[in-house]
């Protein structure tokens, strides 16, 4: 059971206090991701995507139920708590890549490490580390806005991943970029997965990026309808599954 | 339909537009208070110790500074306001809106926020100036004559001067708003740019913001070499040096601070860092105004209170005895009883025609005190010793009289040496004035222990020896407590003036400054809402935010401050010591600026500090 690095039962989220018109984004979800799993969450807007990431990252409350992230009850932080939380378990990449411009990329990719405290001495290594996994050594000095879309995203990987947190979440990375970025980014990403074991939870509606995952759950108006896994087929296959799945599931 | 979702915006900003209205207001009220005082000659003219000329001079001088300023304090508040709305009219553009109607839209938005701002604030002004006259009255002891808090000319000058600055900005962010195309008002957020500077250049530029700002320094205290000449070339090298040391020197300081790895890798601290290293480049000129206008502010205020301190001293040697009583009665008597006296004597006099004769032996058992006026070294004001005659400088000759007699015929004179007196004195011995005919007459003269707290008692024994004895008018008129009022008259004006100037260019420049960084803020919500994500604590944020605007305080304000200690030499020649009492101007200042700090800071956090917790 140990295994489990987020544990989701019963997650309920209602929007609307007191008088006002309440509105339930997710109902009764649950379902748990494995270490060293690549998950995928695919749904329409409005399916309540958006909304579950938001509580995964501590970022929303839940209205009840229960979530685990390395076993570490979700409702029970508080102030501080969450945002060490975020610091030390949680990877996010973002559809607009989310960096700052005023560092350059280093510097973006040293803020975790700085945030948690890590000597200064220490951090250079890392990032020199992490960016040579992603190729990125060679714009490291940059600006974001000297780079490409493929960078940034890379860069922003990196700033994900320098602290090796439990999790890391992509909330649509691949929006963003164009067919080839996003197809390295994939790469990248599920070449992270296989060789240095990095659990990854991916929200996404992109067929194609859903195809790089192992298992993908099907999220519809605030519950989770169906599940398909990859097992041993190749992505193409898994693709056309994909495909089909969704032109039955958004029926 | 238009109409309704821009004012419901408005609702929804409605603390930021608490604060812009509420700036304009104060802006508009400043003006009025300040003009009020400027167009009025009357008041000008009998409370400067300056002729009614020079005065409308310096105040004309004051009245344009304050118009600049007031000038850069509506762009940065209107660029504040346009960047608080340019996402939601772009919006409206995007949903159809004409261009047109929304140029409407904004100009009347702008100018009736501008003009419901000023007629507020001239009103609040109008009060304000009676309730600020009144308190520097009677918490200074000043006196202010012809003050009228409603002035019909400078209530017109501040509404047309106003009215011109806000048609202005309304033209200026329609036009502004109408021209930028949709999809940049809608991302006017995400447009950073690569500070670039060539080291070396950066360097030439840190070196010479150094050595222009020593120059001047060095100009203001040697201007008894400079002369004039030293108010100029200070000025120019000041305002260049100020400029050269924000665009250089703080950036290569930041720079360095950066680059020091093990410095600036711990927490948020090189966030915080690149987020300095960007404004400042952005505020170069505006942090170098604002030290500038920082320093003439603190300057004023210091000056206004130095010539207090100097009040006082002055009052002091006005006279060496603090009353001179030329005649008696039960009356006067129980006045001067209350006194709390440190010394008096007694002396007697006879006249006879135009001859005045006084007892040697009297002057010799109580020598009179005088005051010794140094020859002035050099341009600094200096004020002369109390200093009292020995008995063997009262010889009786048949020459010139000695300093010490002609100091006894002028201290015990019965008419003004001012106005012409015919008496001729003469100093005899006791016998040779007991054969003298005629009758005795009595002066006494007395030195009280602080005669600024006696003022009131003293101001009573004038009036009874006015009644009693009116002969005694003409040295009367002329006595310290006369001249002590008169003095006190003068000086009002000009410490009214330092503080009142000092007091709206704080206010104008912080509100300045404020709104700049406040302009910025909207920027800012996506970093750190980022920062946020990554696991930054609430607590760390609010650090950042109070660190880098703090920074952007700080700076101008430090710099002010350098300038102002340099520059009080300039006021060498105006005043005894420039620099006496000079924590309590720099006291209130910094408690001020420091108000408009943490209210900066509060806001900004409130525009950028994601709300971490969110109701369930």
């Amino acid at each position: 059971m140990t295994n489990e690095v987020v544990k989701v039962q019963h997650l309920v989220k209602t929007y609307g206090k007191g008088n006002e018109k309440k509105f339930t984004a997710l109902k009764d979800i649950n379902f748990t991701v494995e270490n060293g799993e690549f998950v995928g969450i695919m749904g329409a807007s409005g399916s309540g995507k958006t909304t579950l990431l938001n509580i995964l990252s501590t970022l929303d409350k839940p209205t009840s139920g229960e979530v685990r992230i390395n076993q570490q009850d979700l409702t029970q932080l508080k102030g501080n708590q969450m945002a060490d939380f975020r610091g030390h378990e949680i990877g996010f990449i973002f559809q607009d890549f989310n960096l700052l411009e005023n560092l350059t990329a280093a510097e973006n990719i040293a803020l975790p490490l700085s945030l948690q405290g890590v000597a200064p001495k220490q951090i250079q290594p890392l990032v020199m580390k992490i960016a040579k996994r992603l190729s990125i050594e060679s714009v490291l000095d940059h600006y974001p806005t000297e780079l490409s879309g493929g960078q940034k995203q890379r860069v922003a990987a990196a700033r994900a991943l320098v602290h090796q947190p439990t999790i890391l979440f992509g909330d649509e990375p691949t929006g963003a970029l164009d067919s080839n970025s996003a197809r390295e980014l994939l790469e990248t990403m599920s070449s992270l997965n296989r060789n240095d074991q990095v659990s990854i939870l991916l929200v996404t509606h992109d067929p194609f990026s859903a195809s790089y995952c192992q298992r993908i759950l099907f999220i519809k108006d605030g519950e989770i309808g169906s599940e398909l896994r990859r097992g041993e087929r190749d992505r193409a296959a898994f693709y056309q599954e994909i495909l089909d799945n969704l032109g039955t599931f958004t029926e | 339909m238009l109409r309704k979702l821009a004012f419901s915006s408005i609702k929804s900003r409605l603390k930021d537009y608490v604060v812009l209205f509420s700036g304009l207001v104060v802006a508009a009220a400043t003006f009025y208070m300040f003009m009020a005082l400027a167009t009025n000659q009357d008041f000008l003219g009998k409370n400067s110790m300056l002729s009614a000329n020079n005065t409308m001079f310096i105040f004309i001088f004051g009245a344009i500074l304050l118009a600049i300023i007031t000038f850069f304090y509506l762009i940065y508040a209107n660029s504040f306001l346009l960047t608080m709305r340019q996402r939601e009219y772009g919006m409206f553009m995007m949903l159809g809106a004409k261009t047109g109607k929304i140029g409407q839209l904004i100009f009347m938005e702008t100018f009736l926020l501008g003009m419901g701002a000023t007629l507020i604030g001239e009103i609040i002004g109008i009060g304000l100036t009676q309730v600020v006259a009144r308190l520097l009255v009677q918490q200074m002891g000043l006196t202010l004559q012809h003050f009228n808090s409603f002035y019909w000319p400078a209530f017109l000058i501040t509404l047309a001067f106003f009215l011109a600055l806000f048609i202005f900005a309304a033209i200026w962010n329609s036009h502004k708003l109408m021209k930028t195309p949709v999809l940049k008002l809608l991302h006017s957020a995400e447009q950073p740019a690569r500070a670039q500077a060539q080291p070396i250049w950066l360097a030439v530029q840190a070196l010479l913001g150094v050595a222009l700002l020593a120059a001047g320094y060095w100009s203001m205290i040697n201007i008894a070499l400079l002369q004039l000449l030293a108010i100029p070339f200070a000025l120019v090298t000041i305002v260049l040096g100020s400029f050269f040391t924000f665009n250089a020197t703080f950036i290569w300081l930041l720079r360095l601070m950066k680059k020091r790895r093990s410095f600036s890798l711990r927490g948020i601290r090189n966030f915080t860092l690149s987020q300095l290293n960007f404004r400042i480049h952005d505020y170069t000129r505006m942090l170098a105004m604002i030290s500038i206008l920082f320093a003439l502010a603190l300057g004023a205020i210091t000056v206004g209170l130095g010539f207090r301190n100097d009040l006082s001293v002055l009052i002091d040697s006005f006279d060496a005895y603090d009353v001179k009583l030329y005649t008696h009665s039960a009356k006067i008597d129980a006045k001067v009883a209350k006194l709390d006296i440190k010394e008096q004597a007694t002396y007697s006099y006879k006249v006879k025609g135009n001859q005045i004769y006084y007892r040697q032996d009297q002057l010799q058992d109580q020598p009179l005190y005088y005051f010794h006026y140094q020859r002035s070294g050099g341009i600094s004001m200096q004020m002369p010793q109390r200093r009292r005659f020995a008995a063997k400088d009262y010889q009786i000759s048949r020459d010139e009289p000695n300093g010490a007699v002609q100091n006894a015929y002028n201290q015990l004179g019965i008419k003004s040496i001012y106005g012409g007196s015919n008496l001729t004195g003469h100093l005899v011995t006791a016998a040779e004035f007991a054969r003298l005919p005629g009758k005795t007459s009595q002066l006494t003269l007395i030195r009280v222990q602080d005669f600024a707290a006696a003022r009131q008692k003293i101001a009573k024994i004038e009036q009874a020896q006015l009644a009693a004895a009116p002969e005694f008018s003409e040295v009367l008129e002329n006595s310290k407590y006369a001249n002590a009022q008169m003095g006190t008259a003068m000086y009002s004006g000009m410490i009214f003036m330092g503080l009142f100037l000092g007091l709206s260019f704080l206010a104008m420049l912080a509100s300045c400054l404020m709104f700049k960084i406040l302009s910025g803020a909207y920027s800012d919500v996506k970093r750190y809402d980022m920062l946020n994500k990554m696991g930054a604590r609430t607590s760390v944020l609010k650090a950042s935010v109070a660190k880098e605007i703090g920074v952007l305080y700080a700076l101008p304000g430090l710099l002010g401050i350098i300038h102002v200690l340099f520059g009080l030499q300039l006021f060498k020649l105006l005043l005894l010591n420039p620099y006496r009492g000079i924590w309590l101007p720099f006291l209130i200042f910094l408690l001020l600026y420091g108000l408009y700090y943490w209210l900066t800071v509060t806001l900004y956090r409130g525009i950028v500090i994601p709300k971490v917790e969110i109701d369930k």
